[in-house]
């Protein structure tokens, strides 16, 4: 668990941050949103004490950070920023090693380690771990990135923008990877980004910052429904509210349920039970029907889902 | 004009030294015998010191950057590869050794001197064109090319002045070069500022030493203070952010 | 690129040829001082081997002008062989024009020779650049060509050249200056290198010392060297001659302490700013993410700045070694030793071939320190 309470950065003149107070609970992911230069980052380097905060306190699982051995905290905190930070002087193995081997771990667990991370986000390729990161893609370098945030198992996670350099479609699958890590592992995880959508994806709940002041601490789904201000209202944009609204909720907790599953008709298009109703509407205005069957990852059809229920979720 | 100051100071302060070395020095170290270099005064020897060095920088200068340019144009650039790797191979040989082998083919005196300070000299001059013209963003040239500018055009007006300051800085390293390797060119016969210095070492007569390395080291932060200036200058006349062409 | 003729190779090929034609290929002295005859292609080394050679430098030509899929396989060959059966044809010279009757007769390279060293060495790093071949491969070439000159030289047969007199008349001399050459310029780099890496630390960590420092060593890199020498020279035999623990040390006003102080100070410059730009340019996110990973500033150091910017070092080490070479060589005109002693001998008693004893050997240390420290860096660099 992670409290900020009252805390304050300053720089010069320039107060960055503004007596920010919010509760990170013990496995959530809070996402830091808000224009550039409104104090996310600043925010977040308080946490790990890359910066000190000028006024306030910050709790890690009840302790003040300040009152932690500085490398004790930083070894139990995974950090990822944007451009990786990944050193270019070394392969990928020793780059994903760097905190345990900090930790003096023995070499043998060390390339266990590499291993089974470099599984868990999907590199486990041959010859991978020797590359030097000049040598891979963004997303790769990026997932390297992750990788070595989590390699010695640490209790939180802080991302400032780690997919901020990558195209559309690459981030779009590291952030779903992002999903997939976050129902196995459970880190708590503070997150930042200038992106609403990401923000509204990946997060449990989301802190909107407008110059250096925590506008809105709330759900997804309330920060969508009940926008704290205009300033939130625009951010999420009031326009396709309705629509992102459908794109938080899946589509396994609003169809109608078989009571036993039936085998597929193939002709006939589907979505699957953890897709969002977004794209379940979408295929619907594509397809012209009213409803659409669901199917679970076996390919037998588990229930059907109608544009009323969409209807009934998005409201 | 304040950026002239520095250079016409210490110019002063040279042509003053020089001229009144003979007189200065029996007052400095009163009581000694045979303190002053007699030779020649060393007013003309600055002079040919001068001569030499700008003689070779100023024909070596054009040669360099007539061949950095010629190898940078596209019925060229076969050669760029060849040329660049002489121009870095070139500069590792030291410029005394190049003094010194150019005896056996040329013989002793002012020629084979300046000769060798040619050669030499035009390494730095070649390396910086070749650095400045290849640092020249390809957006820039081609923006003023599909503007109508002639190849002609855009080499004197977009590629020269945005490669100047490194050009400039190139003939500053060569002139440097060149005024200590002239100093040197006492030892094979050519008549500069080096003279005493050699002959104080000969004779064990350390006043013509020291008043001839006064004088080099006079005449070397001179033209030094002389490049600083004009790199200002040009800086200011062409502040040289590519695309403010 | 592989269609079209290599105009690069036609014309270095056209003028190795012609100038090896032209110019003397190799000169016979009566001795040591008088100037001797020259000797072109055809009569230094006989019919058969002048025209083996012009019959393969016009294939050279010719398969730089034509297509050919194995051309720069084939011409880098050839150069090869030239480059290989070169100093031969030396003893091949020395066999059919030096007069036996005569104990002082030499021969000596001519203009000719060593074109035919210089072009042909240029097309064939035209040749392995077009091939794309790496470092390795030149490495291996140069070992071969060494190799041949080292058993040509060991034979005997080129026994007559006036540069190997020169050496046999003194080989204690040679090794001497050439340890004190060496011993000079590293230790002045070594030394330089401590004192720069303080002082880049300092400047990297107080913003005020960076202008000073930096003004102080560009300084002393304007002032000419035989002027810097001939300053050291009074205030040190002033020292020397107040405190006779110094003149106890070897420390005088001519000899190896001021050429070392010299050289250190012609040192700094060099190796200050590559040094301090290299830590400095090292990017902050690395950093950040260093620090913020747990790293503390000691690992940050050792692990992450100065292993990035060890190439930008080493590259300053170049530069500076090679500088201090030929520094060196002036430094005999104030005693202190060296390859210098021979060149400035030579020129005194206008004995060209000690001028070249001295010389050779001093362009070919800063070749070789040039060298060895490139491959160096770039192998840190290729795989950091
Ligand atoms: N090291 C610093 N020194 C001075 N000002 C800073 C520093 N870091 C951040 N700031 C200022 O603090 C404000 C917030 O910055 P930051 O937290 O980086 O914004 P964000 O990450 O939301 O884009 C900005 O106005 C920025 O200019
Ligand atoms: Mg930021």
């Amino acid at each position: 668990m992670i409290e900020l309470k009252g805390v304050s950065r300053r720089f010069g003149e320039v107060l960055a941050v503004n007596a920010i107070s919010l509760v990170v609970e013990t496995g959530e992911v809070c996402v830091l949103v808000g224009s550039s230069g409104c104090g996310k980052s600043t925010t977040l380097r308080m946490i790990n004490r890359l910066l000190p905060s000028t006024a306030g306190e910050i709790l890690v699982d009840g302790k003040n950070v300040c009152d932690t051995d500085l490398q004790t905290l930083r070894l139990n905190m995974g950090y990822v920023i944007q451009g990786t930070g990944l050193f270019p002087h070394w392969t990928v193995a020793r780059n994903i090693g760097l905190v345990p081997g900090l930790l003096k771990w023995p070499e043998a667990r060390i390339r266990e380690r590499v291993d089974e991370l470099l599984q868990l986000l999907g590199l486990d390729q041959e010859g991978f771990v020797d590359k030097y990161p000049h040598q891979l893609s963004g997303g790769q370098a990026q997932r390297v990135g992750v990788a070595r945030a989590l390699a010695a198992d640490p209790n939180i996670l802080l991302m400032d923008e780690p997919f901020g350099a990558l195209d559309a479609i690459t981030r779009e699958t590291l952030q779903n990877e992002m999903l997939r890590i976050k129902q196995q592992l459970g880190k708590t995880t503070v997150f930042v980004t200038h992106d609403i959508d990401e923000a509204l994806r990946l997060a449990d709940r989301i802190a909107v910052m407008d110059q250096g002041r925590l506008i809105q601490y709330d759900a997804p789904e309330a920060i969508l429904r009940r926008p704290a201000s205009l300033f939130v209202e625009t951010l999420v944009g009031s326009q396709d509210r309705g629509l992102k609204m459908t794109g938080l909720q899946r589509v396994g907790d609003a169809m109608q349920r078989h009571l036993h599953p039936r085998p597929r008709d193939l002709d006939k298009p589907g979505v699957r039970e953890h897709e969002t109703l977004r794209q379940a509407l979408s295929l619907m205005l594509w397809q012209g029907t009213e409803s659409l069957p669901v199917m679970d990852e076996d390919g037998a059809e588990i229930g059907i889902i109608s544009r009323a229920q969409i209807w009934a979720g998005g409201h | 004009m304040a950026i002239w100051r520095a250079p016409l100071t210490w110019l002063v302060i040279l042509l003053a030294s020089a001229g009144l070395m003979p007189d200065l020095m029996p007052v400095l170290f009163p009581g000694q015998a045979s303190l002053v270099y007699q030779r020649d005064s060393f007013l003309w020897l600055l002079q040919h010191h001068v001569m030499l060095v700008a003689a070779s920088a100023s024909v070596g200068t054009l040669l360099a950057i007539a061949g950095g340019i010629m190898v940078t144009r596209p019925w060229g650039r076969d050669f760029l590869p060849l040329v660049s790797q002489i121009a870095s191979i070139g500069q590792t040989v030291p410029p005394v050794a190049v003094l010194a082998l150019a005896v056996p083919v040329l013989g002793f005196g002012d020629g084979p001197t300046v000769m060798a300070l040619l050669l030499y000299g035009l390494l730095p001059v070649l390396r910086n064109t070749l650095a400045g013209l290849d640092s020249i963003p390809a957006a820039v040239t081609e923006a003023a090319r599909g503007m109508g500018m002639s190849s002609a055009q855009v080499l004197i007006k977009t590629e020269l002045p945005l490669a100047g300051r490194v050009i400039l800085a190139g003939i500053r390293t060569s002139v440097t070069i060149n005024i200590a390797t002239a100093a040197i060119g006492s030892t094979i016969g050519a008549r500069t500022l080096g003279d005493p210095v050699i002959a104080g070492l000969v004779n064990g007569n350390t006043a013509y030493v020291l008043e001839g390395a006064v004088l080099i080291g006079l005449l070397a932060i001179t033209t030094d203070s002389l490049f600083e200036a004009l790199e200002r200058f040009w800086a200011r006349r062409f502040s040289a952010t590519p695309g403010t062409v | 690129m592989f269609s079209s003729p290599n105009r690069v190779i036609v014309v270095l090929g056209a003028l190795t040829l012609t100038l090896a034609w032209v110019l003397d290929f190799g000169v016979i002295q009566p001795n040591r001082i008088v100037a001797g005859t020259g000797y072109g292609l055809g009569e230094a080394l006989g019919l058969v081997a002048s025209v083996t050679f012009s019959v393969g430098m016009v294939m050279i030509l010719g398969l730089g002008a034509v297509a050919s899929r194995f051309r720069y396989s084939l011409l880098t060959a050839g150069l090869l062989l030239l480059l290989l059966v070169l100093p031969w044809g030396l003893a091949l010279f020395a066999e059919r024009q030096l007069p036996g009757s005569s104990t002082y007769a030499r021969t000596a390279m001519g203009a000719g020779f060593w074109c035919l060293l210089f072009l042909p060495a240029l097309m064939l790093g035209e040749c392995l650049q077009r091939l794309r071949a790496g470092r390795g491969l030149a490495l291996i070439l140069l070992a071969l060509v060494l190799t041949s000159w080292t058993l040509a030289v060991t034979s005997g047969d080129i026994d007559s050249l006036s540069i190997l007199k020169e050496y046999a008349a003194r080989p204690d001399q040679f090794r001497a200056a050439l340890s004190d050459h060496l011993a000079l310029a590293l230790s002045a780099v070594a030394i330089s290198l401590v004192l720069a890496f303080v002082l880049a630390l300092m400047m990297v960590r107080r913003v005020s010392w960076r202008r000073p420092v930096f003004g102080v060593v560009s300084f002393l890199q304007t002032v000419p060297s035989l002027a810097l020498f001939g300053l050291l020279i009074a205030p040190l035999s002033a020292l020397s001659a107040t405190f006779p623990l110094l003149q106890q040390l070897g420390i005088q006003g001519i000899g190896w302490a001021p050429a070392l102080l010299a050289l250190i100070a012609y040192s700094l410059l060099p190796m200050v700013r590559n040094t301090f730009v290299a830590l400095t340019d090292v990017p902050p996110t690395l950093l950040e993410a260093g620090e913020g990973m747990g790293m503390n500033a000691r690992q940050l150091f050792f692990r992450v700045k100065l292993p990035l910017a060890m190439p930008v070092i080493l590259e300053g080490i170049r530069v500076t070694i090679i500088q201090a070479i030929g520094l060196t060589a002036v430094a005999a005109l104030i005693g202190a030793g060296g390859f210098g002693t021979f060149i400035f001998q030579g020129l005194g008693q206008a004995a060209m071939d000690l001028v070249l004893l001295g010389a050779l050997p001093t362009v070919l240390l800063a070749l070789v320190a040039d060298a060895v420290l490139s491959a160096l860096a770039s192998t840190m660099r290729s795989a950091p």
